[in-house]
């Protein structure tokens, strides 16, 4: 280990992140007659990770270099500006969860156990910075499950409620059956090759005696783990109930951060492990041992079509937005299908397009939960003339979710189709496009309830506090801002497109 | 016929039939000692393919810890027995057993018309080295450092996160 | 150790999962279900010191070692999780949890 030094440098905001948990497991012991100063903490501890996440930009390296055996410079970390994209996504998701949970009377009533609150969700934030970055396999099961075991609790936290510890219960069941069915797939995967480490199984899967049958079956099983955590089609079962049951915030906090990790994860593993060069146009071609894209489509289109479909008919406003961020995943992963730079670069826009207008359609719920109680679509009615801001920003957070223009869900999806369309794969564009068409009618629901429905006396007037009107606004306006002046989201995106490889 | 041999195909019985009756088994105490016996019977497993350091950790924290958490739990919550496994929900449970027994077919068939992996021989004396506690500390403590650490992390949250959940104060 | 085939214990290891996991489907009792997780993961342990045994190398051993550690940790929250349940319904059947649509 003569490179320990090196690595530190190199694993720096991991280094934040844990010291941060650390800082707020022992202030929680020490302020714990007053417990006001400890959001400031966790804020703060976010945007120093932050800092050094960006600072990080343009460094590539192997952190943890095994120097056993045979195989050198393959280290248990790629640093590479794709990690440090989703890093970015996952810290800017944070930090406006926090706020949320400041705004959040769900939480706040829970104000003797705010300390471990935060504690988790960094535990959250570190199992997800290790998992965009592994390229180890025990690493990324680690990092897996610590992210699942902290997001477990979190889903439970306000346990009162029968509805959060049921989700708890449920998410805790099906995510510790997916990991065990990864871990299986990880254990053929290893006596296959003889190592665990992606890029070395990147050069043996490539050797002839491999047998074609056990690996594939060994992909699938690895495939439900990491479908697990993006929630895609065969493995999405979860979803509904544990954002319906969990508190908002976390509720918020799954459908972005941890689906970005996930992603991170997903394409990583890919590109890594099957990806055997890229070729002058970007196009990436795959090594002849698994055929990823005809499961990849099947698995998309099955997950938008249920997405959609299953959230016609909800009432329940946390319910149909677990669906749609199904839905959601299903467009993701169409930007892999495409097994392209291209592609590559749609789905980093359609992260930081999804990132303001979900969290920003979680926070209005939240904000008419606070008030209401509840999240029924019937005490929307007439929203629209009771709290004119609110409503507003729904109807763009919701316009911009089912992809219209002039919002910035419009360019997600536009760098989507064009992606598609120039890999000749008009068909599989086609069958998004007519998805779009099936979520506008459920967004557009809410919208006729906020409007067309007149509010009656027994609804309840929504009015917010300044501080939450900023933080609506300071939603809003990007998705606006970027649905017409997209330049600078593209280029971070065509900056972001270096993933370690061989 | 060789000694291990005969060790292996008691071992592996043991694990079998004990592994079959903690699903089959409705009164779940019954079902954890059964796993126990379960976990019993791999470390010896283990001890046959040289594999020390684990075979001695799969004792002390499998048998030992986890499933006395396991038993302690069962017996402060006195769950009812269940009804009979497959009086409720006859079909889907019938399914899932034929759908399990279809996939262990396959597996099996797998694992003997094509080898796993590549023709691995034995090699007795690195596996011999590589079980033994000094060589997995090695390892541990320079290669595999950071997954080392992470676990240390882990179990952190699974503690603040089991505080969470089971302290009664709160309310 | 070398006189018994590799393919053996992958066998038993595989036999060991699918009991597992038909565990998991069939039975009701949370806490039950919850054992039938342990025992796929001893299974996925069982394949892989088989795998570092015949390899003769050691990382199959130490990555069972991180999933003995993450076995202990999904216990101990599992096992919480259910107490709370149990505070708030007096059950740990999971058929009578009735959000739950499996």
């Amino acid at each position: 280990m003569t490179n320990l030094y090196q690595s530190i440098l190199l694993i720096l905001p991991e280094i934040v992140v844990s010291s941060v948990l650390i800082i707020l497991v022992l202030s929680d012991l020490i302020f714990h007659k007053d417990k006001r100063v400890i959001p400031f903490i966790a804020g703060l501890g976010i945007i120093v990770t932050g800092a050094f996440v960006i600072n990080q930009f343009g460094i590539t390296g192997f952190a943890f270099q095994t120097s056993s055996q045979t195989v050198r410079n393959y280290g248990m970390m790629a640093i590479d500006s794709f990690g440090v994209f989703f890093k970015l996504i996952v810290t800017a998701s944070s930090l406006l969860i926090l706020f949320f949970s400041h705004a959040s009377n769900e939480i706040q009533k829970t104000k003797d156990r705010l300390g471990e609150y935060y504690a988790l969700i960094f535990g959250m934030i570190l199992g997800m910075f290790f998992m965009i970055s592994a390229t180890d396999m025990i690493l990324i099961y680690l990092s897996m499950e610590m992210m699942s075991l902290s997001s477990y609790v979190l889903a439970g936290f306000t346990k009162l409620r029968d509805r959060s510890s049921e989700a708890s219960l449920k998410y805790l069941i099906y995510g510790a059956v997916s990991s065990g069915l990864m871990l299986f797939g990880i254990s053929i995967v290893y006596g296959m090759t003889g190592s665990t480490n992606l890029y070395v199984i990147n050069s043996l899967i490539q050797a002839p005696q491999i047998n074609l049958f056990a690996l594939s079956f060994a992909i699938v099983l690895i495939f439900a783990g990491i479908g697990y955590k993006i929630s895609s089609a065969p493995f999405h079962f979860w979803t509904p109930d544990v954002y319906e049951g969990a508190p908002i915030t976390i509720t918020a906090f799954l459908s972005v951060a941890s689906k970005a990790a996930g992603f991170a994860l997903l394409i990583r593993f890919i590109k890594t492990t099957f990806v055997s060069y890229i070729d002058s146009n970007g196009s990436w071609t795959l090594i002849n041992v698994f055929d990823w894209k005809p499961i990849l489509i099947g698995i998309s289109i099955l997950t938008m079509t249920l997405g959609n479909f299953s959230a016609l008919w909800q009432d329940n406003l946390k319910r149909m937005l677990a669906y749609s961020s199904i839905a959601h995943a299903g467009y993701l992963l169409l930007g892999l299908v495409v097994f392209s730079n291209q592609g590559l670069i749609a789905i980093l826009i359609y992260f930081i397009v999804y990132l303001l207008m979900n969290l920003g359609a979680f926070l209005i719920v939240m904000l008419v939960a606070n008030k209401t109680g509840s999240e029924e679509i019937d005490d929307y009615n007439g929203l629209g003339y009771t709290s004119p801001l609110l409503a507003v920003s729904f109807a763009i957070f919701l316009i911009s979710l089912t992809g219209l223009p002039p919002t910035a869900g419009f360019i997600g999806k536009l760098y989507l189709f064009i992606a598609l369309v120039d890999a000749k794969m008009i068909f599989v564009a086609v069958i998004a496009l007519l998805n779009s068409v099936v979520s506008l009618y459920y967004y557009i629901r809410v919208l006729k309830h906020m409007y067309l429905v007149k509010p009656t006396e027994s609804t309840a007037t929504v009015v917010p506090s300044l501080n939450n009107r900023i933080l609506v606004l300071a939603l809003a306006a990007p998705v606006l801002i970027f649905g017409i002046y997209f330049a600078p989201i593209v280029d971070l995106a065509k900056n972001c497109l270096v993933i370690l490889g061989l | 016929m060789k000694i291990d041999l005969i060790l292996f195909f008691l071992l592996a019985g043991i694990a079998v039939v004990t592994s079959i009756l903690v699903i089959t088994r409705r009164n779940a105490i019954i079902s954890a000692v059964f796993l126990v016996l379960n976990f019993f019977a791999l470390a010896g497993l283990y001890l046959l393919l040289n594999a020390q350091f684990i075979s001695v950790v799969q004792i002390i924290v499998y048998a030992g810890a986890i499933m006395v958490l396991f038993l302690f739990v069962l017996m402060l919550l006195r769950t009812d027995n269940e009804s009979p496994i497959l009086s409720d929900k006859r079909p889907l449970k019938y399914f899932a057993i034929l759908i399990s027994v279809f996939v262990f077919v396959q597996i099996a068939y797998l694992l003997f018309a094509g080898k796993p992996s590549r023709n691995i021989t034995p090699d007795e004396a690195a596996s011999i080295n590589s079980g033994t506690i000094q060589a997995i500390g090695k390892e541990l403590y320079t290669n595999y450092i950071i997954p080392f650490e992470v676990a240390g992390f882990l179990l952190l949250a699974a503690t603040i996160g089991a505080l969470v959940l089971a302290k009664k104060k709160f309310e | 150790m070398s006189s018994v085939p590799m393919e053996y214990y992958l066998i038993l290891s595989a036999f060991m999962f699918i009991v597992g996991v038909t565990g998991v489907l069939i039975r009701r009792n949370a806490i039950v279900v919850f054992m039938c997780i342990e025992l796929m993961l001893n299974s996925a342990n069982l394949s892989l010191v088989t795998f570092s045994s015949y390899l003769g190398n050691p990382i199959g051993q130490i990555f069972v070692f991180f999933v003995m550690t993450v076995a202990a940790a999904e216990a101990a929250v599992g096992l919480a999780i259910i107490i709370a349940i149990f505070r708030n319904k007096l059950t740990v059947n999971i058929d009578e949890i009735n959000i739950f649509k499996w």
